[in-house]
């Protein structure tokens, strides 16, 4: 009887010690993971937005540059260039996609796509987040959709390549951009009175 | 008495890191060996958040090892295992985001690694603090070492690349086999059949 009670207290002392050791160890680095969570954010909507920046003036650029609005339930950021930024999300082949879509003045083009989040292939779909594949988005009109072409037959001015190797995936992120687009890009407009 | 305890230390070493190798001979940690050892910068991150964990329930069982209950041990290794790793994921998270999120949820799964449970039942619980740490030192430089090795081979014929900086010509086909699962069995199948040969470690 008096082992069982030692073992019960053994087993309940370590765990309150180890407990109020993690706990300490969350108090101090929320705040710092918060913290790059943040800057993360901030890089990735600079980055579709092409506005130049580096790690260490990212939170001074962002607030130079960016104003952050809301219109029925869209968060949207607006630029003195008036191109628009709005954070993306959906399913990819294996996991959730996301990051930000930025948009152009005339609200029908595109301006830069970031990828912030994905769990895709590593070397097949991951190479969604290539900065060559992201660089074919640029100039690329959205108003009637995007449209997946087979790799190198992209050429009207709606066309994006696939990558060979990663299909479901392209298809998958082409799904994901033209249904956010054409759910967030009317609000926006709303928001800003056009 | 001071050679003979240093013979231990390095017949202890010598064991981690070859003859009772974790991965060669005990075939233990394959599920992370497997899954984080497509790059390079993974598999160092991943060796060392391994390591860590090693020395830190090393030590803290080794210190606890004649007052942890015999029928609760089990129970004892997991929750001081589970909050080493809980403080590594953390730690990452706060000071080198971009590697958590490229081993992102396998940190995690480094309290399931049998590396950890395996030594903390046959030696930590047994010996001293001294030939713990030891111990553990051995067994996280060995998993390291393999992860490594696999990764190098993967990394190169994957992606061209080793640590991220183009190795391969610019025209070379990327295997991209490879990269996926069934590369890291290959090329880990490999690895223990080498290691084996080269330790003369014979099946029963």
């Amino acid at each position: 009887m008096k082992d069982k009670i030692l073992m019960i207290v053994f087993v309940l002392v370590l765990g309150s010690i180890l407990t109020a050791a993690l706990l300490a160890v969350n108090y101090v680095t929320t705040p710092v993971i918060e913290k790059n969570e943040e800057i993360a954010t901030k890089s990735s909507i600079l980055a579709a937005l092409n506005i130049p920046f580096n790690s260490q003036n990212v939170e001074a650029v962002f607030a130079d540059n960016v104003m952050q609005r809301e219109q029925n339930g869209t968060t949207y950021y607006l630029t003195k260039e008036d191109t628009v930024a709005f954070p993306y999300s959906g399913s990819g082949l294996w996991g959730p996609i996301e990051g930000i879509i930025a948009i152009q003045p005339d609200f029908q083009r595109l301006e830069g796509i970031t990828i912030s989040r994905q769990e895709e292939t590593p070397g097949l779909g991951s190479r969604i987040t290539e900065a060559a594949y992201l660089a074919q988005f640029q100039d690329k009109r959205f108003t009637e959709g995007l449209k997946l072409v087979q790799p190198g037959r992209a050429d009207r001015d709606n066309e994006i390549d696939s990558i060979t190797g990663a299909t479901m995936t392209t298809d998958a992120f082409i799904k994901i951009l033209n249904e956010n687009i054409r759910q967030a890009v009317p609000a926006i407009a709303e928001g800003e009175g056009r | 008495m001071r050679a003979a305890a240093k013979g231990q230390s390095l017949k202890t070493f010598l064991n981690g890191v070859w003859r009772d190798h974790p991965i060669f001979s005990m075939i233990l940690g394959i599920c992370s060996a497997l899954a984080v050892s497509n790059k390079v910068e993974n598999a160092i991150a991943m060796g060392a958040g391994v390591t860590f964990v090693l020395l830190a329930t090393g030590l803290l069982i080794a210190l606890l090892r004649r007052l942890i209950p015999t029928r609760v041990r089990m129970i004892t290794y997991m929750i001081i295992i589970a909050t080493f790793v809980i403080v590594v994921d953390r730690v990452l998270k706060a000071l080198f985001p971009d590697i958590s999120q490229a081993i992102g949820p396998y940190v995690g799964l480094i309290i399931t690694n049998c590396i950890i449970m395996g030594r903390a039942e046959a030696f930590y619980i047994q010996n001293s603090i001294g030939q713990s740490l030891i111990d553990a030192l051995a067994n996280g430089f060995g998993y390291t070492y393999t992860l490594v090795s696999v990764a190098v081979v993967r990394e190169l014929l994957g992606f061209g690349t080793i640590l991220g900086f183009q190795v391969m010509p610019e025209g070379f086909t990327k295997w991209v086999v490879m990269a996926m699962a069934p590369g890291a069995f290959f090329v880990l199948a490999i690895f223990i059949w080498i290691g084996r040969s080269l330790a003369g470690m014979e099946e029963e």
